[in-house]
């Protein structure tokens, strides 16, 4: 009985023992269901008395904005399904994705090192939608993303500029016109105040030509249906169009952002044509922001920009 | 005394032990596609290469998985490439994309001149060669000759760098099998899609780092499908550090014969700008094969 209950015993250890190598090894799912997937649009769409859905509010709860907290997995294109897999929204191709080891920080920027930087820079070029530049300036592209430290406008306290600012944290609405604000940011996102006054009372847009070019362009806004459209030429050459990339633009820049409120969410898209330097137009990734239902929700006042030398403080692998 | 009763249990407990161990000694050497098994192995080969890390930037709860960060990369090397079966010194760039699958080789042969120069560029279905880097994405700005015969054998490239190998690993679930072979881990999967119908076999060395793949297709006459590639000496080679390893060696033989042997002398890992938009004259050419056959 004894050597038949040792058999048991042993055979039970075989079929155990490798799913307690695993336990050790931190494979477990974890939990929860972790996703970074946009947030799900609640509650109805108001609307003004000419029947438009009404984008005023203050657009700073949970989302994507340049100076909330970007999502920047989603910003660069991927969203996280699950513990196994995620995917490149742009073409929808699987991406592999391993349950969390429980009691680690590698790899996160919360661990403020050096390994956090460095996954952190991948992480915000995983996503597969690049614009597609003319060959020509494939180099260039490249040496401005090496080394963004020093070359990234923002980082020298620059207005990030249309469409870098993407989705404004205060919009106001009126009939003919709307009020964006872009908070700026100090710390690490040194980006300085914005706002726009962008018309929508059916007037056209300057000829380029007459336009002395600027940080956000001439913009003018219409209606598409329930989508409020923002066309705007008129650009310098002194900002960058996305938020990572050395995504340089020239002075014939020209965006078309579309704006789609459901519920408390507004989705914001933009389309970039620049025939000077990209083969084609092209088309972010949607980021969505949520609304703040704080009837008393205000903007924080913005931090100082302050100018570094980042070429002297950090190494090519931070940004 | 035991009874004939107790006897007869343990020589059946023996029997069941005995047939169990056989099993699972038979399993290891065939391989298995034990979920939990394939799972942590692939989860060390992609975590010796670098490859996956926390994504929660700028997210904190809940927290995410662990994932892949290999989307584009530059492997630039100097040594012997093969043309023909001709040794030749050459710089060797690889340039490679896995969203969508793209990859431009890039050969120069020392001493200069246009024969020693070649870029092999595939992207997906459509390959071709490029008389200059994007060639043929605007008038007047070089030639982009089309080269649809060798697409799989190009895209194949793509899919044996160790990168490759563990995310078409990962891809191909539960048919990936897991397998120990001369006290080493080796992965055996299928391809699909375009390369429907090759087996890639992978050996992991004791740090899990994949050091040999070979490939073999179903249909034994399409020797360019028939890839080794030997991968050693893996560090971070990046001006710019990335964690992402990648070897400091690669010998590559197709069909037997030697197609390369290059030192890594610098690596991009850091997702750099990298595009293989498809010239219109390739993509005409393609349609016009396709409505032809």
């Amino acid at each position: 009985m004894r050597l038949f209950r040792s058999c048991c015993i042993a055979a039970a250890a075989v079929l155990w023992v490798p799913s307690a190598v695993l336990v050790a090894q931190d494979v477990q799912p974890a939990p929860q269901h972790p996703t970074n997937g946009p947030p799900k649009p609640t509650g109805t769409t108001p609307r003004t008395p000419d029947g438009h859905p009404d984008l005023t509010g203050v657009w700073n709860g949970r989302g994507d904005s340049l100076t909330g907290v970007p999502n920047q997995l989603r910003n660069s294109g991927v969203i996280v399904d699950d513990e196994y897999s995620a995917h490149d929204i742009a073409t929808g191709t699987k991406i592999a994705a391993f349950p969390r080891p429980t009691g680690r920080t590698y790899g996160t920027v919360a661990t403020g090192g050096a390994e956090g930087e460095r996954a952190a820079t991948l992480l915000r070029r995983v996503g597969s939608n690049r614009p597609i530049y003319k060959p020509e300036y494939w180099d260039e592209v490249r040496r401005l993303d090496d080394n963004a430290n020093e070359e990234d406008p923002s980082n020298r306290c620059m207005p990030a500029g249309v469409p870098r600012a993407s989705i404004p944290q205060h919009i106001t609405q009126t009939p003919n016109y709307f009020i964006f604000i872009y908070p700026g940011q100090g710390g690490l996102i040194a980006t300085q105040t914005m706002y726009r006054m962008i018309p929508a009372d059916g007037r056209k847009h300057t000829p380029l030509q007459d336009l002395d070019g600027s940080y956000n362009g001439e913009a003018i806004a219409h209606w598409e249906g329930d989508t409020l459209v923002v066309d705007t030429w008129g650009f310098n050459t002194n900002t960058w169009f996305d938020q990572v990339g050395g995504y340089f633009h020239s002075e014939n820049m020209h965006t078309i952002e579309r704006f789609h409120r459901d519920g408390n969410t507004l989705t914001w898209t933009v389309t970039v044509e620049d025939p000077d330097v990209l083969l084609q137009p092209w088309t972010s990734t949607p980021r969505v922001a949520v609304l703040n239902r704080d009837p008393r929700a205000m903007l924080p006042e913005s931090l100082p920009c302050y100018e570094r030398d980042l070429g002297m403080t950090v190494t090519k692998e931070h940004h | 005394m035991m009874s004939t009763k107790i006897r007869t249990l343990h020589i059946a407990a023996i029997a069941v032990a005995s047939m169990f161990l056989c099993w699972s000694v038979a399993a290891r050497a065939q391989g298995t596609s034990d979920p939990t098994n394939q799972l942590r192995v692939l989860r060390a080969a992609a975590s010796a290469l670098g490859m996956i890390r926390m994504s929660d930037i700028g997210v904190t709860n809940p927290p995410l998985p662990l994932v892949d960060v290999v989307t584009t990369m530059e492997i630039s090397g100097s040594g012997v490439v093969y043309n023909n079966g001709q040794p030749m010194n050459a710089t060797y760039t690889a340039a490679f994309a896995y969203i969508p699958p793209a990859m431009r080789v890039e050969i120069k042969g020392q001493g200069g001149g246009n024969a020693a120069h070649t870029i092999q560029t595939v992207r997906e279905e459509y390959a071709w060669n490029e008389s200059e880097r994007g060639a043929g994405l605007v008038p007047g700005k070089g030639i982009a000759t089309p080269a649809m015969a060798s697409a799989k054998s190009r895209l194949l490239q793509l899919w044996i760098l160790p990168y490759g190998v563990v995310k078409a690993a990962i891809a191909a679930g539960d048919k990936t099998t897991i397998s120990t072979a001369q006290g080493s881990t080796v992965i055996t999967f299928p391809l699909s899609g375009a390369l429907a119908g090759i087996t890639v076999t992978a050996t992991l060395d004791a740090n899990n780092f994949i050091t040999k793949v070979a490939t073999k297709p179903d249909n034994a006459a399409a020797t360019d499908l028939v890839y080794e590639a030997e991968y050693s000496d893996y560090k971070d080679h990046g001006e710019i550090l990335t964690d992402v390893k990648s070897p400091g060696r690669i010998v590559q033989k197709l069909a037997g014969k030697p197609l390369l042997d290059v030192k890594t002398t610098k690596v991009d890992a850091n997702n750099p700008y990298l595009v293989f938009p498809v010239p219109p004259n390739v993509k005409a050419a393609r349609a016009q094969a396709g409505s032809s056959r």
